[in-house]
């Protein structure tokens, strides 16, 4: 089974130039924790998710400064968190986007997804054209669907 | 002409410069070609330091094709008990990160009591001159931005001057032992020197080169500290600063902090215990930093790869071990020994006029260029100083100090520098201009350098 017979066709996108805190609404809203960053010729230029945000908001030495609990939220992950309405979308997306191909198989973008550590993939056409997602989910359903029709 | 064209251009140009000089002075072919390749991967290090370990892959193997060293030189050269000793300390301050020892040493700043501006910047000042005593630079300046950011975020005034303060005493403080910076345990590996003459003769220079950079970063930042007192004093008491951060309090924090007691202790007595058990100089220096990493790595098995994977610095090592090869090279083909005799001549034979060139050369030419470098480029000529007749312990102490308190005159002078800009740029969105901190930096380097300038000078223990 190719990763095209299973993606969620309708991508819903946003635009680099986005509102950074409209686009996490819009998460929340449809209760995912990511999305593709598309220009108008829908090629991907990056990716917007849950973790972007938060490593905008805390501090960028947490993971240096080694083990400490926070016991209250400092002013300045507040005060980062207020200024996501006044930066874009392109400001904190990630860039370095791991994408598949159409006629990828399902097991190639479960190890990509396991060993690149991506919850959603984006599928690209020939042109480099976003023409789907998958996620985890999908790719999970879709095994075992496969194999459950298989007989012992 | 783009960027990258014209480095090329003035990698060529310097290189070339160097090679006329070379001949010039009546190097051999061999003396000439390892004086060139060097100064080709220094230069090149200079201008392309994103492929600095390519670089460096590039300039040994260059060496070794043209017969510049054989392998059994270079790895002599490579000097890799400095290397396991750097390997040993970054494993146990992996493990001390683990346990929250730092984020534990932070706490006490931010439990202060009666703080004001001038205690607080007097803390942060020592406590970064400490933390660089005893383990690298680089992870002291994390761990002290860190705690500076947080405490002006509540006090809601600007860090950036607490962060200059806090980076210069950093470097200074890196000079006081042989923990502090990598040239303390390269210099120390090299010169004989032990780490009690460290404690006895660097130390004491060191704090007071500090106590003068407290006194100059407090009157320059006066403005600043008046706004910061009026704060604390506005806001009564810190207590919820005192909230903000917490590290339960564990067995384990213990245990680390005896281990690491320890092996201060048995570094601190090496020389003696390497007299009474008759080993070889350095032996148990070097043997203690791997005997705490290797009970670690015991006691924590099932992290010991995590250990050496995330905490040791491979990249920076590899750099470091391919860099002490090529400059190791020079010794070796006796290019040093030429380049002292020129020395030697140019100063008259003046050990006052050597030491003191070697002061402020090492401390301006690490202003720009990584101090390890500027260093590991010295030692051999430092060595062939002794065939003709010079006292090496003032130039080591020249060069230990002229390298550390040198990475304070330009925002670039040494990674501390970089890192501590590089986090509050990030968190703060505050880049500081070059001549801001070129400013300060100055002052306080010029101040601190002629301290040690005339001890080494004029105090007879440093002759």
């Amino acid at each position: 089974m190719k990763v095209k017979e299973i993606m969620t066709k309708d991508v819903t996108s946003i635009a680099a130039e986005t509102n950074a805190k409209e686009a996490l609404d819009l998460l929340q809203k449809r209760e995912i924790s990511g999305l593709p960053v598309m220009d108008a010729n829908r090629k991907l230029v990056g990716m917007f998710t849950e973790k972007e945000v938060l490593s905008a908001i805390l501090p960028s030495y947490i993971e240096k400064v080694g083990r400490f609990v926070y016991m209250e939220n400092p002013k300045a992950v507040r005060q980062k968190a207020r200024a996501l309405s006044t930066i874009k979308v392109k400001d904190i997306m990630r860039q370095d986007v791991i994408t598949v191909d159409e006629d990828t198989a399902l097991c190639e973008v479960a190890r990509l997804m396991l060993t690149q550590k991506a919850r959603r993939i984006p599928v690209l056409n020939k042109i480099r054209e976003v023409v789907g997602i998958v996620s985890r989910g999908d790719i999970l359903r879709a095994l075992f669907e496969e194999y459950s029709s298989d007989t012992p | 002409m783009n960027k990258i064209t014209f480095k090329f251009i003035l990698l060529f140009f310097l290189v070339f410069i160097v090679g006329f000089i070379s001949h010039k002075v009546g190097l051999n072919t061999q003396q000439m070609l390892a004086v060139s390749i060097f100064s080709a991967s220094v230069f090149a290090t200079l201008l392309f330091w994103d492929f600095r370990v390519a670089i460096a892959f590039i300039g040994i193997a260059l060496l070794l094709i043209t017969k510049t060293v054989d392998l059994e030189n270079m790895v002599k050269f490579a000097s890799l008990e400095v290397i396991l000793f750097l390997v040993g300390m970054m494993v146990l301050v992996g493990l001390l990160k683990e346990v929250g020892f730092f984020a534990w040493l932070v706490t006490l700043i931010l439990r202060i009591k009666n703080l004001t501006a001038y205690k607080f910047i007097f803390v942060i000042s020592v406590l970064s001159a400490g933390f660089a005593c005893c383990i690298d630079e680089v992870t002291s300046i994390i761990f002290m931005t860190a705690a500076i950011l947080e405490i002006c975020d509540y006090f809601d005034v600007d860090p950036t001057p607490y962060i200059i303060t806090s980076v210069i005493a950093t470097n200074i403080g890196s000079s006081g032992t042989v923990l502090g910076n990598p040239i303390g345990i390269l210099i120390a590996s090299k010169s004989g020197l032990t780490f009690e003459d460290f404690i006895l003769k660097a130390f004491p220079l060191m704090c007071i080169a500090l106590l003068s950079a407290i006194c100059i970063t407090m009157f320059w930042y006066r403005k600043t500290i008046k706004i910061l007192d009026s704060k604390i004093k506005q806001s009564l008491n810190n207590e919820i600063l005192i909230k903000l951060i917490s590290v339960p309090p564990e067995k384990q924090i213990k245990l680390v902090l005896s281990i690491f007691g320890l092996t201060l202790l048995f570094i601190a007595l090496h020389h003696r215990l390497e007299l009474l058990l008759g080993l070889e100089a350095n032996t148990i220096l070097l043997s203690v930093p791997l005997i705490s990493a290797g009970l670690v790595m015991i006691w924590k098995w099932r992290k010991a790869r995590e250990y050496i994977e995330k905490d040791v610095e491979w990249w920076t090592l590899l750099f470091f071990l391919l860099l002490f090869a090529k400059a190791g090279t020079l010794k070796y083909t006796g290019a040093t020994d030429v380049i002292a005799q020129k020395i030697s001549f140019i100063v008259k034979g003046n050990p006052a006029m050597l030491l003191s060139a070697m002061l402020w050369i090492s401390a301006l030419g690490s202003s720009i260029l990584d101090n390890v470098v500027l260093v590991a480029a010295f030692i051999p000529i430092v060595q062939s100083f002794k065939d003709l007749g010079f006292a090496l312990q003032p130039l080591w102490w020249a060069l230990l100090f002229g390298g550390c308190i040198g990475g304070n005159i330009t925002l670039v002078g040494s990674t501390a520098n970089i890192v501590a800009l590089g986090i509050l740029e990030k968190e703060r969105n505050i880049k500081i201009t070059f001549f801001r901190w070129f400013g300060i930096g100055l002052v306080t380097s010029v101040v601190a350098i002629t301290i040690v300038w005339i001890s080494l000078l004029f105090l007879p223990i440093y002759r």
